[in-house]
């Protein structure tokens, strides 16, 4: 299967702490990944990288064969786990301005999920609970057909109706074409999503592999298994 | 660019509005105050120092929303978006500039356009004064201070760009900033400024051709000088924004 | 369907789905959902049903067609082998169990006939 984003060695460090340390990951089509580890384990700083906000300090990260830059931020829907919404906008205005700077934004299908997450477009973006906010924001992030989706915490803080209708908006999205990384440290919700994980920790890849062998091999599920990691 | 132009005065239209609607309205009321046939010529001067005051605020207002459109996106969280949109860093910068010059241009042209009717209500022998002085520095002055004002800006928006390249911390990158700019402004006025225009003033002394003169100490050299640091500017931030920062 | 996620998933809805052909909730001959459909029903992988699905192929318990989708197996021989199979499995588990707990099979015997 083709390889759509690839890191080899891929280091990142704040001053003395490294942050990711020779981090190699290879994401190919079709495939869900999850990106598992505890706060602060570089989970989020290799998603940046991905998406064009953090420069590598060392090594290599390429998405589609180029590295991070204008084409590849047009093929990668990247969902920050910060409310990354301009304060002024109204929910009407997110969808208006994704429409205008992804060419690759559906609107009907945000329109769509804008029903099934139950927001109303008239909304103004600082009035909304964190689930809804949550909510909205995988809305935008999944209404792009792109080849690549970056999730961080996407169920971070969100309450148990928001959560399963996230997961199912997840596998909506999900077709032979894309790749979706999911980072999380919950991972008893989503670990039926993933095809294959990897444990980040301290920066370092310290396990990863197809999740079903692991619960094979180990007789314990991905949650279980992560608990007697950490 | 235009699309991103749009969506910064989009979202603040009314403030936009309610911005050169003051300073219009403030302006027709004094100048109305001016023109009825009572007023006294002793205090035009009043209404046109209030008229001034007014458009400095609004002067100032731009100044700081110019240079808070890239500083919010560059150390707030809405920058995760205006960041990973498909767009080169010098469109990104080049829409806030954008607008940052079409204010400076509709600022400028109310302003001129009250300033001159005011003058025109000053006793006659005062207007002949002004405008001897004023006619020949008139425009290169204006440019001069619209182009410097827009570096300004500019420089800033370097120095922030800079700072987020440098620094992941955000505790120190205020001071951080501060320093790039003020070592910026240092250095163009050692490097860039003092010895262009004293050599350019050294020549055309020589030349002796009192037209030139004029014109240089009139400006326009400094505006020349002013774009050029304009575009140079332009170019590092935009890199920068493009190549360099972490958010 | 409520998963026990220390076992493969994948094995787990083969059982499943043994489970609702034998008991005829799946007829023979019987279109299954698509992949996609099942992936959102169960909210799994739509990589793991399709890795049951082939499993379920390969074992001939439903066969696919190109670009039909998959079914239930007509063959009633196969069928009602899965049933022994799994009559098989679930009293091989129990008399193992039973076993562990330290019955003898004739006190198995009684103790089951206190059941029926």
């Amino acid at each position: 299967m083709e390889q759509i984003l690839k890191s080899s060695q891929l280091s990142k460090y704040f001053y003395q702490k490294k942050a990711l340390d020779k981090v190699d990951i290879n994401i190919e089509e079709g495939k869900i990944y999850g990106i598992l580890g505890p706060n602060g384990g570089g989970k989020s700083t290799f998603l940046k990288i991905a998406a064009g906000l953090l420069k590598p300090s060392q090594g290599e990260i390429t998405i589609d064969n180029k590295k991070p830059g204008v084409y590849t931020k047009s093929i990668v829907s990247y969902l920050p786990e910060t409310n990354y919404l301009y304060k002024w906008m109204k929910i009407k205005d997110t969808l208006n301005f994704f429409n205008d700077l992804y060419a690759d934004f559906d609107v009907e299908r945000a329109r769509e999920s804008l029903k099934f997450m139950e927001l109303e477009e008239e909304e103004k973006v600082t009035s909304l609970s964190k689930g809804m906010m949550g909510r909205l924001k995988l809305t935008l992030a999944l209404s792009r057909k792109s080849k690549v989706y970056l999730l961080d915490e996407p169920l971070n803080g969100i309450d148990p109706i928001s959560r399963e209708k996230i997961i199912t908006s997840i596998l909506d999205s999900y077709s032979e074409r894309t790749s979706i990384l999911i980072c999380s440290h919950l991972i008893y919700y989503i670990e039926k999503l993933l095809d294959y994980v990897f444990f980040l920790s301290e920066g370092r890849i310290i396990l990863s592999g197809d999740a079903e062998e692991l619960r094979n091999k180990r007789g314990m599920s991905i949650d279980k298994l992560f608990q007697e990691v950490f | 660019m235009i699309t991103l132009l749009k969506y910064e005065i989009y979202r603040r239209w009314r403030w936009l509005v309610l911005r050169y609607a003051a300073l219009i309205i403030i302006g027709a009321i004094l100048l109305n105050r001016v023109s009825s046939p009572t007023y006294q010529y002793e205090f035009i001067g009043e209404s046109i120092g209030k008229f001034a005051l007014t458009s400095l605020i609004i002067f100032i207002i731009i100044i700081v929303e110019g240079i808070n459109m890239l500083k919010e996106d560059l150390f707030e969280e809405s920058g995760y978006l205006t960041f990973t949109i498909p767009k080169k860093g010098r469109t990104i910068l080049a829409s806030k500039l954008a607008l940052l010059l079409l204010q400076l241009i509709l600022w400028t042209v109310i302003t001129i356009g009250f300033g001159s009717i005011f003058f025109s209500k000053l006793p006659y022998p005062e207007i002949i004064q002004i405008k001897t002085q004023i006619n020949f520095y008139f425009f290169p002055t204006v440019l001069f201070i619209l182009t410097a004002f827009f570096n300004f800006v500019l420089m800033i928006h370097f120095s922030l760009t800079l700072t987020k390249t440098l620094l992941v911390n955000k505790r120190y990158s205020g001071i951080l900033s501060i320093g790039i700019f003020f070592f910026l402004v240092y250095l163009i006025e050692k490097l860039y400024y003092g010895p262009f225009l004293n050599q350019i003033k050294h020549i055309s002394i020589e030349i002796g051709s009192r037209s030139n003169i004029d014109l240089l100490s009139g400006g326009y050299t400094a505006v020349f000088l002013n774009i050029i640091l304009t575009a140079i500017f332009f170019t590092a931030t935009a890199y920068l924004l493009e190549k360099k920062i972490n958010i | 369907m409520e998963f026990n996620n220390n076992i493969p998933i994948y094995l787990q809805i083969i059982d499943n789905i043994k489970q609702d052909i034998v008991v005829g909730k799946l007829k023979a001959g019987q279109k299954m959902p698509s992949v996609r459909e099942l992936a959102g029903i169960l909210k799994v992988n739509p990589n793991t049903i399709q890795r049951v699905y082939q499993e379920l192929d390969r074992e001939k318990i439903t066969f696919t067609k190109r670009g039909m989708g998959t079914y239930v197996t007509e063959e009633e021989k196969t069928i009602s082998s899965l049933k022994e199979e799994i009559s098989k499995k679930i009293i091989l588990d129990f008399v193992e169990g039973m076993n562990k707990l330290g019955f003898s099979n004739k006190e198995l015997i009684s103790t089951l006939k206190e059941y029926l």
